[in-house]
């Protein structure tokens, strides 16, 4: 699904984000990325959505090799792909429905339709109830999960999450994992960044570590656990 | 306006005819009326009735037949007026003409600067509505930063992202000229009621006039040609997608 060959990247001359990173996802799998702050997990975030370019290598996602798509084509990439990011990213002049309905508003869903995927998708998060507050009036953990409703709203194949409880406490943090577990359970692959350790224990089934952009090891749980 | 032009008194019938027909025939001309030497006798005892014994002392009629020419106000205008009023005073049969030229070639310099000051300032006006709708579209575009980056994330196209923006500056476009438009009709309205009588030989020369549909559509036109490319200037410079 997502492969990753060789994949390095420099910001700045002699300072490598990244480096030599290979990566196989298959459909399905949950797989953690961790490491220390500056590590590159973000970068190779990024990466994989194009919203930046590799110095070196190649990504394949699909089949096809987003690195030879043009500008103008990403947007079909992004279709593929929910994105959840640490500081969720909401737009707060509107309602919590219109921050989910968004990603189906730009491909032209009818509204009908919208109504009842977004309200979906708000039930899996457990935020149907508040689908018309402004996410204003919600708490932390719940802006995070309108966040979460907005990316798997249009039932991509691949979720993306960076740092997605980074500022949440460690209860609020478990609900949020399991949320995440559901997804992955309806067969959408995960990818989360992360370096809280105590929740990888938990939930990590297939984890990358990185230290200064480079890969120093990888752990794949017996399927037993999972 | 107004030109007279003299007969000779030695001018025969085949030749005022001829005159007539000439006069007659210019895009120029609105009306003519001919005035005998009798005619001409009696408005001036009319509006001069303490001159009428000196006249009387004359013995015969000194006014000339003529022809009072009204022109059409655009004549003003053109530069082949002038030819025109020459080719008639070379005419056999017309000895003078009655029309001061100077005037006439002033007013002309006049309403050339005019309509130079006039093409200038509306240069300068419609730069200054393609900067401002180009601002505006600006300001909209870095208010929205968060929305557009989201939008980008979530797989929406260059068009979808673009074309809200692009909107905006067609709107203000034509809202700009649709209100310009409705000034100049008010003021070509207002303008000739409280100033029209201060405006004196003016008022003969300068046409208030609305535009022509063709005109306002064409107005129109244009501002939905800035507005759209101030916007489009704006998004090429201040959205990257």
């Amino acid at each position: 699904m997502i492969e990753l060959y060789h994949i390095s990247k420099q910001y700045q001359e002699g300072q490598w984000a990244l480096l030599d990173i290979n990566l196989h996802v298959m459909k399905g799998d949950f797989w953690f990325i961790t490491g220390p702050s500056g590590s590159g997990k973000s970068t190779l975030l990024k990466i994989i959505f194009r919203e930046i370019l590799p110095t070196r290598g190649q990504i394949i996602v699909d089949g096809i090799n987003i690195l030879r798509l043009p500008d103008h084509q990403i947007y079909k990439l992004r279709r593929t792909m929910g994105i959840v990011f640490q500081d969720f990213r909401l737009l707060f002049h509107k309602r919590v429905f219109n921050n989910v309905a968004i990603g189906l508003h730009v491909i032209g869903v009818p509204i009908k339709e919208i109504r009842r995927r977004v309200f979906s998708a708000l039930r899996l998060v457990n935020l149907h109830q508040k689908m018309w507050e402004y996410p204003s009036h919600l708490s932390y953990g719940e802006q995070q999960r309108v966040a979460i409703a907005r990316a798997v709203v249009n039932e991509p194949r691949i979720l993306l999450a960076d740092e997605p409880t980074g500022n949440l406490d460690p209860e609020l943090a478990a609900e949020i994992m399991s949320v995440f577990k559901e997804i992955n359970k309806r067969g959408t692959s995960v990818i989360i960044c992360s370096h809280d350790k105590e929740l990888i224990r938990h939930f990590g089934d297939k984890i990358l570590f990185l230290f200064k952009g480079k890969i120093i090891g990888k752990e794949v749980l017996p399927s037993s656990r999972r | 306006m107004m030109v007279v032009f003299f007969l000779s008194p030695d001018a025969t019938a085949a030749e005022i005819g001829d005159i007539e027909q000439r006069i007659q025939s210019s895009p120029y001309v609105v009306r003519m009326k001919p005035v005998s030497s009798e005619q001409a006798w009696e408005r001036f005892q009319e509006s001069f009735p303490e001159l009428r014994e000196i006249l009387k002392s004359l013995g015969a009629n000194p006014f000339p037949p003529s022809f009072e020419v009204t022109l059409h106000k655009k004549a003003f205008m053109s530069n082949e007026i002038i030819g025109f009023i020459e080719d008639i005073k070379n005419t056999k049969g017309v000895e003078d003409v009655q029309l001061n030229r100077d005037w006439v070639e002033k007013m002309q310099s006049l309403s050339r600067l005019a309509r130079a000051i006039g093409f200038f300032l509306g240069g300068i006006l419609i730069l200054a509505s393609f900067f401002i709708i180009s601002n505006v579209i600006r300001l909209n575009v870095f208010a929205r930063q968060g929305e557009i980056e989201i939008l980008r994330f979530v797989g929406a196209t260059n068009t979808f992202i673009r074309l809200p923006f692009l909107l905006e500056g067609i709107t203000l476009g034509v809202l700009g000229s649709a209100l310009s438009l409705g000034l100049l009709f008010l003021l070509v309205k207002l303008f000739p009621l409280y100033l029209g009588h201060s405006l004196g030989a003016l008022q003969e020369i300068i046409n208030f006039r609305t535009l022509s549909s063709s005109q306002a559509l064409g107005i129109i036109a244009g501002g939905v040609l800035m507005g759209g490319m101030g916007s489009l200037s704006s998004l090429s410079r201040f959205l990257k997608i």
